[in-house]
């Protein structure tokens, strides 16, 4: 009996094509869109919760000849994700609420609902595979999304299929024309968080904890020996490593190395206070067995970041401590801490800090 | 897969052959525009002539009494907006409705709100009918036009539309009931009970979509919602859809001879079905069956622990057709407005379901849902699989 798959399905080109893919492979496919949230009156011409991606979804499951459903998950990813998200900016740091979409909407709501169908897999177009029931970095390394994947649960990866993991951008677009998806082959990529469409994130922050929420309140610019330099509109508008929106007139240029929530705080400095040698994570998941201390691995503290090396120097539940073997840039609180060996996602966990070896801690 | 079955004769019903019959030479050789002198328009006018009688006498009203609409969207906007705005300068300001019409109903009156109504919404009993000292206290001599529906769609559950409209007149009050659901159901008749304006749609009894009739009483004055040229004299410009005016007339003429007895057979179907699905899963809720008359096609059942959405999704995957709540444009489902209005808690609600059974329902399939759906049950309360996600 052919095994049943439900494909999450965006409306863009990447999801399209895993869906197309699964149904040439033989798959029982279903398609479905999770509605997430709803712009309301921000969107004028666009009345309805991003009408036009579920849209292109339908269109594409019809020219595939399967089923599709649009799935509410409003209220659990307003609450997973983007309540996350805004509690995130306002303690100064700064989430990457893929993440959390991922861990707790893609694969573990929507899995939820794959098991009411009787649905063995859950396929989405992220660009990793699943080789061996171990999560690897997608094939394309230009494209690779392993990044946002740490926090699913291990047993879920026997459940995974990431059809277009294992090829590039460029040949999931030539998929999507032998396909006849002409509807998405050549959709641009959405660069913005999907609940965030213009850009300014600052926007929900203020509609959730209104606009005299001290983290959009203004607040100091100091030097890290405390000497102040000014004022900003808001710590929530500075991420670590920012260069944008900083006072000027310092002989060098000059970067947010901090932020701090309590005194409404950006820290800023030249680009060598930026470096850490070290990483505290907590929330911390494994998708193999946990390594031990002592234990070298590879690390991204970033998307698109270069991978470095460092070594587990404490393992408490669910923190996790690293030494780096070369200083890394800008490691920020709210973002991913990734372990990898080679291709293999090992696990990951949430940045709390970094640490500058020999100097107070960077972000207490 | 076993031949589907289809439970969401609410929703739509398939056009009947002898309706489709009827409609087919105005799509042919008798095509002419009713307003036209020439032999043409005669034949046509003919046709939209007898289509208005015979609809007419399926309602107990005279040809000038019916107006032909787009449908019952279109004859909800007519009745309410179109009372309201001839009546707001008597002074007459309020629109009384309940929580738990359809959406073209309370929309129109939330549109009459905007221009200046004062909206009221009576009190619903917890077995989802209309709390009559509630609607008594808010139908006053300021009220333009009270609203009632007489089935309602999503739980089935028949109003007292004798009595409220009893009520309205009696504080000179117009009297409007959406009978979407009702008609061929139960017997509505404008000799019997006075409502003064009434909507109905033909896609719900066997004629097509887009063909739908508001009933005027004959005096009430309704200002109309589009302007244009003189066609049934004004109160709704546009050249008339012919074929489906005559397919309208055809369908209500069948649904009112089959009546009674489309009730018992539908009743039958129904009480089985309901049966079946509460012996074998006995926490199952049936909404609305509490009430003193309930319609015989509609059963409204959540399941605690399981949601609409995946059982929708896999009833279809079973080939059976059901529905939830209201879609919204993106076809997601938002919790029922209906539910929540009659007491039932947003859990419950979430996990509705409703099936609609009608002329394509047998026995067999009856048996088969109800075999079917307790397993899915299981597998939507999660008897399985669920992983969860690791704390965060």
């Amino acid at each position: 009996m052919t095994q049943r798959v439900l494909v999450a399905m965006s409306g863009g080109v990447d999801s399209s094509v895993a869906a197309a893919m699964l149904v040439e492979q033989g798959y029982d496919v279903v398609g479905a869109t999770m509605k997430l949230f709803c712009h309301g009156d921000d969107l004028p011409d666009r009345p309805c919760c991003s009408l036009d991606s579920v849209n292109d979804a339908r269109r594409v499951c019809q020219t595939l000849g399967v089923p599709h459903y649009v799935l509410n998950l409003e209220s659990a990813f307003g609450h997973d994700v983007v309540d996350n998200f805004v509690n995130e900016y306002a303690n100064g740091r700064t989430p990457i609420p893929c993440v959390q979409c991922n861990t707790f909407t893609k694969f573990r709501d929507l899995l939820v609902k794959a098991d009411a169908i009787d649905a063995t897999w859950i396929a989405t177009g992220h660009y990793a595979r699943v080789v061996n029931g171990e999560l690897n970095r997608g094939l394309d390394h230009n494209k690779d999304q392993s990044y946002f994947l740490w926090g699913i649960n291990r047993r879920v990866l026997s459940r995974m299929l990431l059809p277009v993991g294992s090829q590039t951008k460029a040949e999931t677009r030539a998929v999507a024309h032998r396909l006849g998806l002409e509807v998405i082959a050549e959709k641009q990529e959405s660069q913005d968080i999907c609940f965030v469409p213009d850009g300014d994130h600052t926007k929900i922050i203020r509609q959730r904890l209104g606009a005299d929420a001290p983290s959009l309140s203004q607040g100091p610019f100091v030097l890290s020996d405390g000497t102040p330099a000014g004022t900003h509109e808001g710590f929530a508008r500075y991420t670590i490593g920012q260069r944008r929106g900083l006072p000027g007139g310092f002989r060098v240029p000059m970067f947010v190395v901090d932020i701090r929530p309590k005194d409404r705080a950006v820290v800023i400095g030249p680009r060598e206070e930026l470096l850490g040698r070290g990483i505290v994570a907590r929330s911390m998941n494994w998708l193999v067995d946990a390594p031990t201390v002592g234990a070298h691995v590879g690390i991204q503290v970033r998307h698109r970041a270069s991978p470095a090396r460092a070594e587990i120097v404490r393992l408490d539940g669910d923190e996790i401590e690293l030494a780096l073997d070369e200083p890394v840039s800008a490691i920020t609180p709210g973002q991913s801490l990734v372990m990898y060996d080679g291709e293999r996602v090992l696990g990951g966990g949430l940045i709390e800090r970094g640490r500058r070896v020999g100097l107070p801690v960077l972000a207490a | 897969m076993p031949d589907p079955i289809y439970l969401d004769h609410a929703a739509t019903t398939p056009v009947r052959p002898e309706v489709l019959e009827a409609m087919m030479p105005f799509y042919g050789p008798r095509f002419g525009n009713p307003s036209s002198v020439h032999r043409w328009g005669r034949e046509a006018r003919t046709a939209l002539d007898e289509a208005r009688e015979r609809l007419g006498r399926c309602l107990g009203a005279t040809p000038d009494e019916i107006c032909f609409t787009s449908g019952g969207t279109e004859a909800d906007n007519i009745a309410i907006l179109g009372a309201w705005r001839a009546r707001r300068d008597e002074g007459r300001t309020a629109v009384v409705t309940t929580p738990i019409e359809h959406k073209a109903v309370l929309a129109s009156v939330h549109e009459a709100a905007r221009e200046g109504a004062e909206e009221r919404l009576c009190a619903m009993t917890n077995a989802g009918v209309v709390d009559l000292e509630s609607y008594q206290s808010l139908v006053r001599s300021d009220t333009a036009i009270a609203t009632v529906m007489w089935i309602n769609n999503e739980i089935g559950t028949i109003q007292p539309i004798a009595e409220l409209v009893q009520i309205a007149k009696s504080v000179g009050a117009l009297f409007h009931t959406d009978a979407v659901q009702a008609f061929g159901k139960v017997d509505v008749d404008a000799r019997t009970i006075p409502f003064d304006v009434l909507s109905i749609s033909g896609h719900k009894i066997g004629a097509p979509k887009g063909i739908g009739a508001v009933y005027i009483r004959r005096g009430t004055v309704v200002a109309p919602l589009f302007f244009g040229g003189e066609q049934d004299r004004g109160r709704r410009p546009g050249t008339e859809n012919v074929a489906a005016a005559v397919g309208l007339a055809r369908a209500a003429e069948l649904a009112v001879a089959e009546r009674e007895q489309h009730w018992d057979r539908l009743e039958q179907l129904r009480d089985r079905l309901e049966q079946s699905i509460l012996a074998k899963v006995p926490d199952a809720v049936i909404h609305g069956r509490d009430a003193r008359e309930r319609a015989p096609h509609i059963v409204n059942v959540s399941v605690p622990g399981t949601d609409s959405e995946s059982m929708l999704m896999a009833l279809d995957l079973r080939g059976i057709g059901c529905s939830a709540g209201s879609a919204c444009q993106s076809g997601s489902i938002t919790p029922s407005h209906v539910l929540s209005a009659i007491g039932v808690s947003p859990e419950l609600a979430s996990s509705a379901i409703r099936m609609s059974i009608g002329s394509l329902t047998t026995d067999a399939c009856i048996d088969r849902v109800a075999d079917v759906f307790p397993a899915l049950v299981n597998k939507a309360r999660g008897m399985g699989a669920a992983v969860p996600a690791h704390a965060s």
